[in-house]
């Protein structure tokens, strides 16, 4: 796992509604709160 | 992700983007976040090439072809503030992960800009969609992942004869999905869906 203190890395995808999501873009302006998790249709 | 989406605004306050990752393509992140009431924020798909995305973060569980249930919180400069897994089975704590990035946020030295409040859907705005649609469904997901179930009003052209008749007049055909807004008419549900997205998105 990632270790706190280094550089993250950055991406580029489209989500669920169409929206383009470029983090290396949101430096400065926000911070990211990442949420992983195994499978859709399951209990989150 | 309901409990994440419920304290949307506090992060929005604190200044923070949330998203979701999983493998699962985006078609399924709209379907079930519909199911749970509708999501806003980011999910994003890691499905190709899969778990990439987990992989550069070190939480992909190879073996199981999945993303592990873990939370990395990186700060406005980039760098990783905070990594923390629960298992796959485990529950994460919404309201102490936004805590973190409240906390993260009041510590941060440079002002970051504030969001800006989405432009919102004009009067007169309406969803034509028809039964057994998958083109309609995946428009409705946008509705609903967006919060718009009182801003934009949805008409059967299947179930209401007058709705289709009216839907003809206004575009020459009773093709649906048709999203009728500013005096013109959207058919294709991606552009249906991007432009919902536009109007109802924080920035």
């Amino acid at each position: 796992m990632i270790e706190p203190g280094t550089t993250a890395p950055t991406f580029t995808r489209t989500d669920h509604l169409g929206r383009p999501l470029d983090t290396a873009a949101l430096g400065g302006k926000r911070h990211l709160l990442l949420l992983f998790y195994p499978l859709d249709f399951t209990p989150t | 992700m309901p409990a994440l989406e419920a304290l949307q605004d506090r992060l929005r306050a604190a200044h923070t983007t949330a998203c979701g990752i999983s493998i699962d393509t985006t078609f399924s992140h709209a379907a079930w976040a519909e199911q749970l009431g509708g999501v806003s924020f980011p999910l994003v798909s890691d499905f190709h090439p899969k778990g990439e995305l987990a992989e550069a973060f070190g939480v992909y569980l190879g073996d199981d072809g999945i993303c592990d249930r873990a939370t990395v919180i990186v700060d406005a400069a980039g760098t990783v503030h905070h990594c923390a897994s629960v298992t796959p089975a485990g529950k994460r704590d919404a309201e102490a992960l936004v805590k973190v990035c409240e906390d993260l946020d009041a510590g941060w030295s440079e002002s970051l800009p504030d969001a800006v409040a989405p432009r919102g859907l004009p009067p007169g705005v309406r969803l034509y969609v028809k039964d057994r649609c998958m083109f309609s469904r995946w428009a409705l997901y946008a509705r609903t992942n967006l919060h718009l179930q009182d801003a934009l009003p949805v008409v059967n052209v299947s179930r209401d004869p007058e709705a289709l008749a009216e839907l003809e007049r206004l575009g020459g055909k009773g093709q649906a999905p048709a999203l009728y807004i500013d005096d013109r008419i959207v058919y294709e549900s991606a552009e249906i869906a991007t432009l919902l997205a536009e109007r109802a998105s924080w920035s």
